[in-house]
């Protein structure tokens, strides 16, 4: 049984996802044909022994907790622990820059506090991965550590602009620096750069939260940096994929990139399994004049039409004649016959009647609202 | 409060010998169908959309399989603090005990668990069959009629009447005749294997059957005809919706193909009577650049780098390039490598099947089991291998 519980901060919106963030934080944008962001950040949790995970959620809850459930998808409906929803509160706004406010923890205070497990996991719910934790919840164990920070060495090419924190480290891997991206010259960042997702000990915890919630809304991260000299501050290394979505572009990117089996290899063709909501729809059924290539279909589809390097999520109709290339049509879409889409991405139950052409490109896709009838 | 109005006693034990390799390594009842299902998941999905919450299934033949499939029975909602699903495998007592001899036997022996819920109404299904029925409409039939004993009863295609349980009703639907397997049947209106009991009624009957020594213990071959000649009130519910019965390779092979076709009467697709399974959780399935797929049904999980042809293809499954599956069903977990032609072939569960190996034949050439190839879960077929339709290959233990 693994000795730490779970936070995820699910809270974080965007104003650069076009209308996908509009009404649900990131967490709960679809993503992947039949997952949402969130179910990532949950399932790498769970499938790291963690029984009991805390979602710290924004004002816009309900497409979160429609998706969620009491958690039973994610093995999470238990007597013992369990799925427990910390209303966060930063209820009105959406374009919170904090990752970790304090203030949000302190609000849920008893979650903290009515457990007797040593350390706490922590991850923002804005991320795609697929990592076991296992193994960095041992290290911190074994180096008494107070704070372990889960970072990513960077080779210049995947450097992922949406990072912020970038660690310094010693031979062993204890934290002497911690870089705001903002503060430092292009050259002298560090490689490792911090991918959002700490253990920390739940004694700690506790004690910055009561010492630090009269300053209102801080970063835990910034607590962090500035007390680094009296912690025992540790990082773990990940080779994982993972990846930050915030703006549309990123969605789009990333979201083509599951078409490349390497990348599908790392997310999900290993032993741990990405959990998700299920819904028991039927098989997809391809008519006679389906053709499809380079795309992934999820269940409950009817496919009479074309496909070509998409990515197509649950219960979506294609007609005859239509033609849907290098798109990702979310749940429930209708597509109807002799329609075509290109570098689009339709959002929830988008209707797009016959003869009608839609064409993004790839640098921005075009993104049509949910329940938009064309 | 656990007295129940109505519950559920499920055959689910039976070997399934007839249909060879699929049954080898477990129940009928765990078979798959459709792609996603167990055949059993219909059976169970009727109870949830009919309000029946408590259901015993009575196992014996390979169990294993077919138990951790159900679990609690969570994924068909049949979970509840008042009833649920409970496995009843034979069981020993103090004095007796013995495995099932026979459907009726089966339930003889678990009476303390009717006892325990203490129901008005029992309803006998079976494991084995394909349809979406709400039963609440047969037993609102059944209190309509005061009957006693009520079958459910389907019109099937006189030619076919013969292999079933043959009824003759009188105009108000009761029953004044039951044939099993007639030679000459003078009625094409066919029991469709579901019965439901006045709960003292099914005591009554099966006691009289424990007695009898001469009995199979069955409920189609001996209680319906002996509760008829009590002159007990038997009535036929007409079920006019979609039925079948997949106990041969042949009758496996057909349903799930009909699944294939537009304006299926079985409907997967109604979101107002869903079926539903216990899944494994996989990502949506992936279609390479070299793959065709024609009027078919895939599931999540599967790789699909081939020709797909009207077939269905189950969670999981791999397709190489340059693989053909024609006419074929393919069950969970399946690969087939490099350049193989898979025509009218049942594939079991994890089978694989190396590179260039042709299975089967098109069309109906081989007078064994309408041309069908079988290879049984688990087989490897070795790379080149060459199998004839209609045989049935079974893994060397």
């Amino acid at each position: 049984m693994s000795n730490a519980i779970g936070i995820i901060f699910a809270n974080s919106g965007s104003d650069n996802l076009q209308g996908l963030a509009l009404e649900r934080p990131i967490a709960a944008v679809p993503f992947g044909g039949r997952y949402r962001i969130l179910d990532f950040a949950l399932s790498s949790m769970v499938n790291s022994g963690i029984r009991t995970i805390g979602l710290v959620t924004p004002h816009q809850y309900r497409p979160l907790l429609d998706h969620l459930g009491a958690g039973k998808d994610w093995f999470l409906e238990r007597k013992d622990g369990g799925l427990f929803i910390l209303p966060g509160v930063m209820h009105a706004l959406t374009g919170n820059k904090h990752t970790f406010c304090i203030k949000d923890l302190e609000n849920n205070l008893e979650y903290l506090q009515k457990d007797f497990v040593e350390n706490v996991l922590i991850s923002s719910g804005d991320q795609i991965f697929n990592i076991n934790f296992r193994d960095t919840l041992e290290e911190h164990k074994d180096k008494h550590a107070d704070v372990t920070l889960i970072y990513k060495d960077n080779n210049n090419s995947d450097n992922d602009p949406n990072s912020e924190i970038f660690l310094e480290l010693d031979e062993d891997r204890r934290v002497s620096n911690i870089q705001d991206k903002n503060g430092v010259e292009g050259n002298d960042l560090s490689p490792s750069q911090f991918v959002n997702i700490l253990l920390i000990r739940r004694e700690l915890l506790l004690e910055i939260i009561k010492k630090y919630s009269s300053f209102g809304c801080i970063d835990l991260m910034t607590i962090i940096a500035v007390n680094r000299g009296v912690l025992k501050v540790f990082g773990s290394p990940t080779s994982s994929l993972i990846s930050t979505i915030r703006t549309i572009k990123d969605y789009y990117d990333r979201s083509m990139d599951l078409l490349n089996l390497n990348v599908r290899e790392q997310l999900w063709l290993g032993v741990d399994r990405t959990h998700t909501k299920i819904v028991d729809n039927p098989p997809t059924k391809y008519t006679s004049k389906a053709k499809v290539q380079n795309s992934l279909i999820a269940s409950g589809c009817t496919i009479a039409g074309e496909v070509i390097n998409s990515i197509v999520f649950r219960g979506v109709i294609l007609e005859q004649g239509c033609r849907i290339q290098n798109s990702i049509i979310m749940p429930k879409c209708h597509i109807y016959a002799n329609a075509q889409t290109n570098f689009t991405i339709l959002d929830k139950s988008v209707r797009v009647h016959g003869e009608n052409v839609l064409k993004g490109s790839e640098s921005h896709p075009l993104v049509i609202l949910k329940k938009t009838v064309i | 409060m656990k007295r129940q109005e109505c519950i559920a006693m499920l055959l689910a034990g039976g070997q399934g010998s007839r249909l060879g390799g699929l049954t080898k390594n477990r129940a009928k009842p765990a078979v798959s169908f459709c792609g996603k299902y167990r055949i059993i998941d219909f059976t169970l999905s009727n109870c949830t959309n009919s309000n029946i919450n408590t259901v015993g299934v009575l196992i014996q033949y390979k169990p294993f399989l077919l138990n951790s499939y159900i679990g609690l029975g969570s994924a068909w909602d049949l979970d509840n603090p008042f009833g649920g699903v409970h496995i009843l495998p034979p069981f020993l007592g103090e004095t007796e005990g013995s495995w099932y001899n026979g459907t009726a036997n089966a339930v003889y022996q678990n009476y303390e668990f009717i006892d325990y819920y203490d129901p008005e109404y029992v309803i006998i299904l079976s494991g084995d069959h394909v349809y979406k029925m709400d039963y609440t409409d047969m037993l609102r039939f059944h209190k309509e009629k005061k009957s006693e004993i009520t079958l459910a009863t389907i019109q099937v295609p006189w030619e076919e009447a013969s292999r079933f349980g043959i009824l003759t009703i009188d105009t108000d639907a009761r029953i004044t005749k039951f044939t099993e397997k007639p030679a000459e049947p003078d009625s094409n209106l066919a029991s469709m294997g579901v019965y439901i009991f006045n709960g003292s009624t099914l005591k009554q009957a099966l006691i009289a059957d424990k007695g009898d020594y001469l009995s199979q213990n069955d409920f189609g071959k001996n209680i319906i005809p002996h509760q008829l000649k009590q002159k007990k009130r038997v009535y036929a519910y007409k079920f006019n919706g979609y039925w079948r019965d997949v106990g041969t390779i042949e009758s496996y092979y057909q349903a799930n193909m009909e699944s294939l076709r537009d304006g299926h009467f079985l409907n997967i697709f109604d979101p107002k009577f869903r079926i539903f399974s216990n899944e494994d959780i996989f990502p949506p399935h992936f279609v390479g650049e070299t793959a065709k797929i024609e009027n078919s049904l895939i599931c999540n999980g599967c790789i699909v780098h081939g020709n797909i042809i009207n077939s269905i293809l189950a969670p999981g499954v791999y397709v190489g390039e340059g693989v053909e599956i024609k006419d074929s069903i393919v069950l969970p977990y399946v690969k087939v490598h490099k350049g193989s032609k898979i025509y009218r072939t049942i594939l079991g569960e994890n089978a694989e099947i190396m590179s260039h190996c042709i299975i089967g034949a098109e069309g109906n050439i081989s007078p064994a089991q309408e041309g069908i190839a079988v290879i049984e879960d688990y087989h490897q077929v070795p790379e080149g291998t060459v199998i004839d339709a209609g045989m049935n290959v079974y893994r060397s233990r």
